[in-house]
Parts: C-alpha cells; structure tokens; sequence
C-alpha cells in the first residue's frame, strides 16, 4: 500500500510545526557567575510567598529575552531591578499566544510579588490575572488599560509616549535634509505607530514648516511589522523622489526601508535612516551605513523603575505609568551631526521628558 | 499580419497600455519613473512564482505550496549566505532548497498521489514552522547580489530605465524565464506533451508519453522558480529574512496565473498590472491626498474614507476582481488540473 505513506506525512508535519509549543525558562538562579553580586538573593522561587523574599517574574509576548528588541528590554530592565533589591527573578519565553494566562500562572501560584508582562498583545489577559491575584502586583509594558478599566491598584501599564520619541527624531531629521523632503515607511496603522509619525511629522515642521514628510503605512494587517521587501520597496520609491532621511517604524517592515537606504548611493553622506523602539544599531547591523539614530523607548529603564516603585509602596499610584524616550547615540555619525544641531536636539529630548514641550500630537 | 489580427485585442489593449505609460512617464516625470520602477519591483517575484504555477498546473498539478516552497528558499538562501559569507552559496542553496520543496511536492501527489491542495498546505505549514523556529535575527548579508545593466536596452526611455538597469540578474531572469516557458510551452514537443499531460493524460499516456515522469520532472524543477523567488524577497529586493516574509505572494501569485490565463507571457503583464496598481496605491496614500486632521462635512468624511490607507490597500485586489471578472468565462483551467493520474484508472 503505497498511498498509506501520507498518513505518516500529516502527522509528522503537525508535529513539527508544533514542536515549538510550551515555554522555555530562565532565572537569576540559574547561572552562579551572573547573580554573584547580590550574596544574599534567593536562589529558587519556593518562598516567594515570604514576606522578606522578592520575587520577580517576566512573562514575553511571542518572542525571546535575546530579541535585541522590546522583550529583551523588558527582560534586562526587570533582572537589574530584582538584583538591586536582592530579589529573585524569573522569565518565561511564550511560545504560543494561547499560553498567556497559563506562564503567568506559574508565577501567581508560587506568589510571585511582581509579574512583568510584555507587549500590547497580552493586555486582557494580564487585566483578568490582575484582578484574580490581588496580592501579586502587574506591569504591563506597552499595555494601555484605558478600555479595560481595571479596578485593583495592583496592576500598571507601563507606556512611553511614542509621539515625542518620534518629535526629537524628525527635529533631528529635519536639520540634516537637504532637498527638504523627508520620508517615514511604518508599519501597520495602529496608535503607537501613528504617534510615532505624527510625531515625526511635527518634530520635522517645527524646525521648518515648508519640510514634506512623505508617510506610508503598510496596508496589510497580517504581515504589516514582517514585510521588509515592501518596506524597501517604498524607501527606494521615496529615495528616488529626493527624499534623503527615511525614519523605518514599524519592526521588520521599516528595518527594510533602513536597509535599503543603507544601500543606496549616497548612504550616511546625502541620505541618512533612522530607527525605532530600541537603538537599532544593535539589532540592525546591516544598516550601518545609513543609521543616524533611533528614537528610542526607554523600556529596560522604565521596567526596572516601576519594580522599584512596586516593591517600595506595594501598590501602584495609577493605572497607567508613563515611561520615558529619548534618542541613541549617533555611533559612528557622531561626527556628521554638527555640534550645534546635537545641542539642540538635547535640549528638545530633554524638554520634552520634563513636558514643557509639547509634540502637539493627539491621537 | 495574420497574427496581429487573430491576436487584435491583444494587441490593441498593449498599445494603448504601452502609450499610456509613456504619457505618464513624460507628464509626471517627478514621480512616474520612481513608481515603475516599484511596480517592477513588487511583480518579479509573482512573475517567477507565477510562472511556477503555470508550468505545475499545465502538467496537471496545482501548486498551492509556491508560498512555502519561497518561504524555505528565503530562509536557507539568506542564512546560509550570512554563515558562509557567500552570497553566491546563498543564492545556490537558496534555489536548491526550493527545488527540493517542488521535489515534495512532486514525490508527495504525483507518486504517493496525496490530495493536491493538502500537500500545497502541508508544505506551507512545514516551511512556516521550520523558518521561524530557527530564525535567528541579527544576521547579515557578505554583500549584495550584483547588478545587471544591459547595454543599449538600458538608454531606452522607460522601458531601459525599469527592466533593464539598477536590478540585479534576478530581475533579467525573471523576464526571460517568462519568455522561454512561453516558447517551449507553446513551441517545442516537452511543452506539448506538457499541456497533453494536463489536459487529457490517458490520451497522453495511450500516446506513449509517461505521464507520472513529466509530471514528476516538470513539478521539481518548476521549484528551482520559486526558489529564485524567495532568493529574491530575502536577499535582493530586501537584506534581512523575516518570519512569514513572503507575505501571501505566493497565493497571490497564483490569482495572476489565473488572470495569465495559465499563459506564461500574461501572467507576466498580470505581474506587472498588480504591481503598478500597488504603486499608485501607495503614492496616494504618500502624497498626502487624505484629509489633515478631522474631517467636516460629508465629502471630507468621504475623501478622508476613501483615502485612508485602510481603503487604498484594497486597490490592487479590486483591480484583481475586476479583471477576473472580465475574463470570467474566457480562460480556463487545464483540464485535469487537480487529478492524480493512475494508469489504466480512465
């Protein structure tokens, strides 16, 4: 019987596209070398239920701590704060978006005192283990409550305002273009990539109003942060109509259009590229030739200070908790940016973190 | 001439196309080139994909695993051409590995005859799985797949300008891929046993022709196709592979063999059509001719609607509708697309 092979071809392809299922761990525990500091932390998470032991865990949207992005923010913000209260600390890499409820409750069962989850996706399901755990506090990076309302005061959603990361970034733009015209390739049209562009749109018109900012986002909903070769596509068609500074929002979709502005003739001397979310010449090597900056959210910063915060007052103030922003070092453009146009892009990153500027952007 | 006037329509819609574009080209020259240029860009790898469509199911084999088959290639191509620091190793392995996805194809329906359509998905869910599972980021390219000006043909105006300068060989691959599969379809005895083979393979096989081995042959080597495809998404047109990056080109790929009427010459003007329609929907959207700020009143409300990029995205598949819609009833399918073909069955 020939054709009874297939039945064994089915299965073993299901099985391999499941093999990814379940989650992978990691603690401070686990390596003596890297939690040698603090002599005192717990080694495992059996007494988190203790008033004198902390315990932090961090559940990732579908992606690893090694991501050189978001997750891996989050992950070194919240480690950094378990060492320096002496605390154990604990992550869970999610594999599958049905598992959300199912990590966090790994760490609700043993009392963990904070939970750490990342990425917009997990919103409702860290609201609905909110308000089942009073007793063990919520982060939830890039989450916003303000539709789900959440009444304890033991959940926070940690955001950064996109709008002003985007602002410094088209202030700087708008002095290294010559032809005037500047251009942002974004990936799918949802609030935080359009305040990221609205942003950048206003940081560019405040330096001089008659700059065009050419906008496109990625139409598509499915694949709108994965389609680099739409991302290029459109950079190359806004390098070809005199755009010189490209700002690539939206996660594999605008480091394509960083990559192809890397390639074009004239990269890092008439055209120039900037990142988003994380200093992106970490992440994005290829780009190299043409990365200025990246407007950055301040993740590992605002996880570790929010922890602190939560192990101080054991509650938080507000629902929502506002991160900060600012720009990456211009690494190897740090002397093609002129000194006076650093200074003023300080100034304005710093005005706009202590809010007396304003990005005029409402969503 | 007599074939000029069998073919009138034909020929007379490629006229008033190919005019069209040239006013186009003059008139709006601040903006015009950079959009064919684009189109061109976005069609090359529906071209080879499509192509690998036309070659399967006019041997009676429909291919919906083209998707996976550019999705492997992508992956192994881009990979293997960081670990190696070869770009040329890249590209082979990445071709490779899609022949070798066309080879499951094949071995999977036309041997074991598996239902066509659930080893199209198999493939696609395999490749999906495997990809981003073992997608590392951070990796780079050792280069870049070097260009390919034509002399002469480049200086041409437009045509020059789009098809035969500032591309990689991919891109020329592409155009004479679709120009060869056409010739020997239509032109020399493999393509006519090919299209017997699809269309009435008892009367092939009573003709002498092995209908399980040309199916095998033409299945395996069409995936060579998709690989370059994929070759192309993660290494030419961008630098970087991502999870699920071929996007739904390869199903999309299969709607223009449809509207090619399984005709490798049209399908390449389907490609193209697609890929100009997707240009103008982004340069709308682009230049900004939506509505700043609230809309007040109706036909601001309108114009902000239509214009949003939500509205625009659907651009390239209304067009796609439309023209199905006007060959509906004039192409058809190869007449056993779909049927595994058992001697002494029929």
């Amino acid at each position: 019987m020939k054709s009874s092979r297939y039945l064994v071809a089915v299965p073993a392809a299901l099985a391999l596209a499941l093999a990814g299922c379940g989650g992978s761990t990691g603690s401070s525990g686990d390596g003596s070398s890297d939690s040698g500091s603090s002599a005192g932390a717990p080694t495992d998470d059996s007494n988190c239920a203790s008033e004198d032991v902390f315990c932090v865990g961090l559940v990732t949207d579908t992606g690893k701590v090694d991501d050189k992005s978001f997750n891996q923010s989050a992950h070194e913000g919240a480690q950094a704060a378990a060492e320096e209260l002496g605390g154990f600390y604990k992550y869970i890499e999610t594999q599958d978006a049905k598992d959300y409820a199912a990590n966090m409750a790994q760490f609700t069962n043993k009392s963990y005192d904070v939970v750490v989850t990342v990425g917009f996706l997990m919103a409702d399901a860290t609201v609905e283990a909110a308000a089942s755990n009073p007793d063990t506090m919520f982060i939830g990076v890039d989450q916003d409550y303000s539709e789900q309302a959440p009444e304890g005061t033991n959940i926070t959603g940690l955001t950064f305002p996109a709008d002003q990361a985007g602002y410094a970034a088209g202030f700087l733009a708008a002095q290294m273009t010559k032809t005037n015209k500047l251009g942002q390739v974004l990936g799918l049209e949802i609030p935080t990539v359009v305040a990221f562009a609205e942003g950048y749109k206003n940081g560019a018109k405040a330096v001089n109003p008659d700059i065009s900012v050419a906008t496109v986002y990625h139409p598509a909903g499915d694949n709108a942060f994965s389609d680099p070769v739409w991302g290029a596509s459109e950079a190359k068609k806004q390098l070809s109509q005199g755009v010189d500074v490209i700002f690539g929002a939206g996660g594999g979709t605008g480091n394509g259009a960083l990559q192809e502005v890397a390639k074009s003739s004239g990269a890092g001397t008439d055209t120039f590229c900037i990142g988003v979310d994380s200093d992106q010449w970490e992440t994005v090597p290829a780009a190299h030739p043409c990365l200025l900056t990246s407007a950055m959210k301040l993740i590992s910063q605002g996880v570790t200070d929010t922890v602190t915060a939560a192990s101080e007052n054991g509650e938080f103030e507000d629902v929502q908790t506002t991160g900060e922003v600012g720009l990456a070092p211009y690494h190897d453009f740090d002397s093609t940016v002129p000194e006076d146009v650093k200074t003023k892009v300080a100034d304005v990153v710093s005005q706009l973190q202590d809010g007396s500027l304003e990005t005029g952007v409402t969503l | 001439m007599a074939w000029v006037m069998r073919n009138r329509v034909t020929v007379g819609l490629l006229a008033v196309v190919v005019v069209a574009a040239y006013v186009f080209y003059w008139a709006a020259n601040d903006i015009a080139p950079s959009m064919y240029v684009s189109a061109w860009g976005y069609a090359i790898p529906l071209v080879l994909a499509a192509l690998v469509g036309v070659i399967g199911e006019r041997s009676g084999v429909v291919n919906i695993g083209i998707e996976g088959q550019m999705l492997i290639a992508a992956f192994a191509g881009f990979f293997t051409a960081a670990a190696t620091g070869s770009i040329l190793v890249g590209v082979l392995v990445g071709v490779g590995s899609g022949l070798v996805a066309g080879a499951f194809l094949a071995w999977t329906t036309v041997r074991w005859r598996m239902d066509q359509i659930i080893a199209g998905v198999v493939l696609n869910i395999v490749a999906t799985g495997i990809t981003s599972f073992y997608y590392t980021p951070g990796k780079i390219l050792p280069g870049v797949i070097p260009n390919l000006d034509i002399p002469v043909l480049q200086d041409i105006p437009l045509v020059g300008e789009v098809f035969f300068s500032g591309r990689s060989w991919i891109a020329t691959v592409a155009i004479l891929a679709a120009i060869g599969i056409h010739l020997l379809l239509f032109h020399t005895r493999w393509g006519l046993r090919t299209r017997a083979v699809g269309e009435y393979p008892s009367a092939a096989d009573t003709a002498g022709i092995n209908v399980e081995r040309l199916r095998l042959v033409n299945v395996t080597i069409a995936g060579s196709l998709a690989g370059l495809a994929g070759v192309y998404l993660s290494m030419d047109a961008s630098s970087s592979f991502e999870r699920g990056m071929t996007a739904g080109r390869g199903f999309l790929a299969l709607a223009i063999m449809i509207m090619g009427a399984w005709r490798p010459l049209r399908a390449f003007a389907m490609a193209l059509f697609f890929g100009f329609v997707n240009a103008v929907a982004s340069q709308l959207q682009q230049s900004g001719l939506g509505v700043d700020g609230e809309p007040s009143g109706f036909l601001e409300w309108l114009l902000a609607a239509v214009t949003s990029p939500q509205i625009l995205a659907t651009l390239p598949y209304v067009a796609v509708l439309v023209v199905l819609g006007l060959a509906a009833g004039r192409v058809r399918a190869p007449g056993a697309v779909g049927q595994p073909y058992v001697k002494g069955d029929q």
